[in-house]
């Protein structure tokens, strides 16, 4: 039985491994080195899905009611067949492609080059290559259980030290350039010939990491319970909270001069996309709405922005000057565009009130692609510019000092964002929030015990708007001219996708986010045309490895985790029952 | 006014001691009915509820009493007839609305916010009374803080009804930990906690052992003794009804078939019937 479920888990991972070399992600990184020359992207793809099996192969498993944990036997013999599975099924591809000619294969599947057939066949013989590839998944699979069954003690700190590694591999184009900032040595670290770490800087990094996550399991939870605040309401402030809050301000404050121009860019766009996360996530994530046409507000904040503080048309043989065109200033223009947003979420909000999960959110996803229609048609050409757009906006200078360069406009975002976190920490931690929170829960008892409906969802629906709105005035600064191209449906996924992602109604989750979905595809170029691939695979991952998002909110994690909350209310209930005696 | 107008005329000499006063109802209901579909599950039913007097609603299932609550709290809008608080007519408002004038409920299956604390629940009744907007949340003005307090205050109290069953460290539990009896508790505490003048209870025991049952007979009876509030509960356990009611309404179709006091209605040929069927002999409880 055992080996027909470690075959099965290793085919599929065989699967993946074909399915990642045939879109490219093995042939087209055989040059990019992670670490000294051996370790590049493409052999760690080779391995990745047989070691991936091993893990899940060995993990526990719940058998006859009980949670058992493998044996280190069977977890030797399950990885290794796992693998060594997921090894003959990606060998069998290498077979069949070299069989009836890689020239034919690449008419279809335009990724298999001669390049990805000589990497996967080591320069040899198609069979002697798979025969490689058989060996080496085996050995990988087998590394995985044997990783998976490790006691923590030492899985912990190896998994750390791998992953960490791997991650300063890849961030080899960034931490150079952080580096050099700040002035500091960084040959030791990169190699300036390869491009990736060297192996005494990836020892260096992998022992670090090894031990902080030592430090961390042996000290982390004492640590954690000095520190710890209360989640959604705190009535005092603790000294230390005060203190930890200071040295992170500080920081962000010191980021753009320490990263440099380039992750400073990449920095404004998560900025960006964190309003728009802080804005959706409350309506998402604290009243429960789920929304899909949230680039609505983003393209109403970004043209509101520049009708009002006096930008132009870009289309030609009209008059370059918009119908409206008042010339205010930036800040005196903000407050009337998170107005009008707020009422423009009043007015999306009515017609949907009655509405709830899929049908809501086809409707707002409808209203949204209105948007990018109505800012592309030719119609509104003399208002917005139709799809030519529109130029010259404001780089909200204050005594002409402009936000337009990367560093600058990481300031002006920076205050924006932590100004729309107190507002919605402060709104979800208030009456409000509350009311929200349960009407999220069950709307018709909130409604028996006092709570307007459909007045909160109207105020979710306005106040989730206003904080978008920012979100796309201040991309209007950062870009300083707009076509509709850039407010797309994609813009409503990504912003849903990341606040999942995060944790649906978590504050430090949006900012998690935001930095994981739109931080790390910024800062790693090379796979820029993978970028929605990753989108698409984290969310699948994060749904189903932790349905609560990656910092989740405490009320938010259980209500995912309803069954199994149920089940022990069911077993607690069962007791007073039987504890207790007629009188 | 509408005391026993749907009833049979020979009850009407055996009325309780509670409908003799002069004072107007606390809530009247006229000639009420509410279809689904062909399904009447209220045909024309009146009643009537004094201040400080509790009201027991029994009849078999379906007979339409969970339906009379719903209409009355506003949850569903009645096709026919009149429901008055206070003189004040409730018809077309919505359950929110209802609330805030005073009427309070629980559900026949609880229905708290699992995921909220237990306080936090109780707060959620505190809503209605408190009118922190917008602006006020955000800036926490020393006014927005004090409500907030007396907010807490307020649902603590509520809490505290049951001893110390819902408060001290149960206050910070989420409400899906609660023992069954305890939620049964917390929905009535958050009832109390929106500070009504009468309050629904919806078969509070419903799934109580005899203890619980007992005590909760007790908490009734101190809901009124103690926080003065007027109460309609619908009960199936006859003990309960025994020991609390001032006066008991029997339906049955929808319609009131006998009122009057426990004794009374007891041994009322229509209920005993509705309840056992045709061609049983008296039941003695």
């Amino acid at each position: 039985m055992d080996a027909r479920r470690w075959i099965r888990a290793g085919a599929l991972g065989g699967v993946v491994t074909i399915f990642l070399a045939l879109v490219g992600l093995i042939g087209n990184f055989t040059g990019l080195r992670l670490v000294g020359e051996q370790i590049t992207f493409a052999r760690l793809m080779l391995v990745s899905a047989p070691l991936v099996a091993g893990l899940i192969v060995a993990a526990p498993r719940i058998e006859g009611g009980t949670r058992r944990a493998a044996t280190l036997s069977e977890a030797i013999r399950g990885g290794a067949v796992a693998g060594a599975a997921a090894g003959a099924v990606f060998a069998l591809g290498i077979l069949f492609t070299d069989w009836i000619g890689d020239e034919r294969v690449r008419r279809i599947f335009l990724n298999v080059s001669p390049q990805l057939m000589e990497f996967v066949t080591f320069e040899q013989a198609a069979g002697v290559g798979a025969a490689i590839i058989l060996a080496l998944s085996a050995a990988a699979g087998l590394l995985g259980g044997v990783l998976r069954v490790a006691p923590a003690t030492i899985r912990r700190p190896v998994t750390a030290a791998l992953s960490v590694t791997l991650l300063f591999g890849f961030l080899q184009r960034v931490i150079p350039i952080a580096f050099d900032q700040i002035g500091l040595e960084r040959d030791w670290l990169y190699s300036a010939s390869l491009g990736g770490l060297t192996w005494i800087g990836a020892l260096v990094i992998a022992a670090a990491s090894a031990g902080v996550s030592i430090v961390n399991s042996r000290y982390g939870s004492r640590l954690r319970g000095r520190f710890a605040g209360r989640p959604d309401t705190g009535p005092g402030v603790r000294p230390t909270t005060l203190v930890l809050g200071a040295a992170v301000l500080g920081l962000l404050i010191a980021a753009p001069q320490l990263l440099g121009s380039v992750i400073s860019e990449v920095l404004g766009s998560v900025m960006v996309f964190a309003l728009l996360g802080i804005g959706l996530n409350i309506v998402v994530g604290y009243a429960g709405l789920l929304d899909l046409g949230y680039v609505f507000f983003f393209a109403l904040g970004a043209y509101a922005v520049a009708l009002l503080t006096g930008a132009t048309l870009n289309a030609f043989g009209i008059a370059p000057e918009p119908a409206i065109s008042l010339g205010l200033n930036f800040y005196v223009a903000i407050p009337f565009v998170m107005l009008l947003a707020a009422v423009a979420g009043v007015l999306v909000g009515a017609p949907v009130l009655r509405l709830r999960g899929d049908y809501l959110a086809l409707v707002t996803l409808g209203l949204g692609e209105m948007v990018t229609v109505l800012v592309g048609s030719p119609w509104l050409v003399p208002l917005v510019g139709g799809p030519s757009g529109m130029r010259g906006i404001t780089d909200a200078g204050i005594g002409g000092l402009g936000f337009r360069q990367p560093q600058q406009f990481y300031y002006l975002a920076l205050a924006f964002v932590v100004l729309a976190m107190f507002v919605s920490w402060r709104l979800a931690a208030s009456r409000i929030g509350r009311a929200w929170t349960a009407m999220r829960e069950d709307e018709q008892t909130a409604d028996a015990m006092g709570i307007n409906i459909v007045r909160f969802k109207l105020l979710a629906f306005a106040m989730g708007g206003a904080v978008g709105s920012l979100g796309g005035a201040l991309f209007a600064v950062k870009i300083g001219s707009l076509t509709p191209a850039s407010f797309q449906v994609l813009v409503s996924i990504q912003v849903l996708g990341l606040v999942i992602l995060g944790g649906m109604g978590s504050l430090p989750g949006v900012i998690v986010g935001a930095l994981v979905l739109v931080g790390l595809p910024g800062l790693l170029r090379e796979f820029e045309e993978y970028r929605l691939l990753a989108y698409g695979a984290a969310v699948v991952a994060v749904m189903v490895l932790r349905p609560e998002g990656l910092v989740p909110n405490v009320r938010r994690s259980r209500e995912l985790h309803e069954e199994e909350a149920e089940q022990d209310a069911w077993v607690k209930a069962e007791e007073p029952a039987a504890e207790g005696t007629p009188a | 006014m509408g005391e026993g107008r749907g009833a049979r005329g020979r009850r009407d000499a055996g009325m309780s001691k509670a409908t003799a006063g002069t004072e107007a109802p606390v809530l009247e209901v006229r000639d009420l009915q509410k279809h689904f579909g062909g399904l009447y599950a209220l045909s024309g039913l009146d009643l009537h509820v004094n201040e400080g007097e509790i009201v027991s609603v029994i009849g078999p299932n379906g007979a339409g009493k969970s339906t009379l609550f719903n209409v009355v709290t506003g949850i569903y809008e009645p096709d026919e007839g009149g429901i008055r608080y206070r003189g004040q007519s409730l018809v077309g408002l919505r359950p929110h609305q209802i609330v805030r004038l005073g009427l309070a409920r629980t559900f026949q299956s609880v229905r708290l916010f699992p995921n909220m604390t237990v306080l936090e629940n109780a707060m959620v009744g505190q809503h209605c009374r408190s009118k922190t907007g917008v602006f006020g949340a955000i800036v926490r003005t020393p006014g927005v803080r004090q409500e907030e307090e007396r907010i807490r205050e307020r649902a603590s109290a509520a809490l505290s009804f049951f001893g110390k069953r819902l408060s001290g460290y149960r206050e910070e539990q989420p409400a899906f930990a609660l023992s069954y009896a305890n939620r049964r508790r917390l929905e009535m505490a958050r009832a109390m906690a929106t500070d009504p003048q009468l309050i629904l209870l919806d078969e509070p025991t419903a799934g109580m052992n005899p203890r619980e049952t007992l005590e909760l007979r007790d908490n009734i009876v101190r809901m009124r003794d103690e926080l003065g509030l007027t109460v309609i509960v619908i009960e199936h356990d006859m003990r309960v009804v025994k020991g609390v009611s001032d006066r008991v309404i029997a339906c049955d179709y929808g319609r009131k078939i006998a009122e009057g006091t426990y004794e009374e209605v007891a041994n009322d040929e229509q209920v005993i019937e509705a309840y056992l069927g045709r061609g049983h002999g008296a039941k003695d409880d």
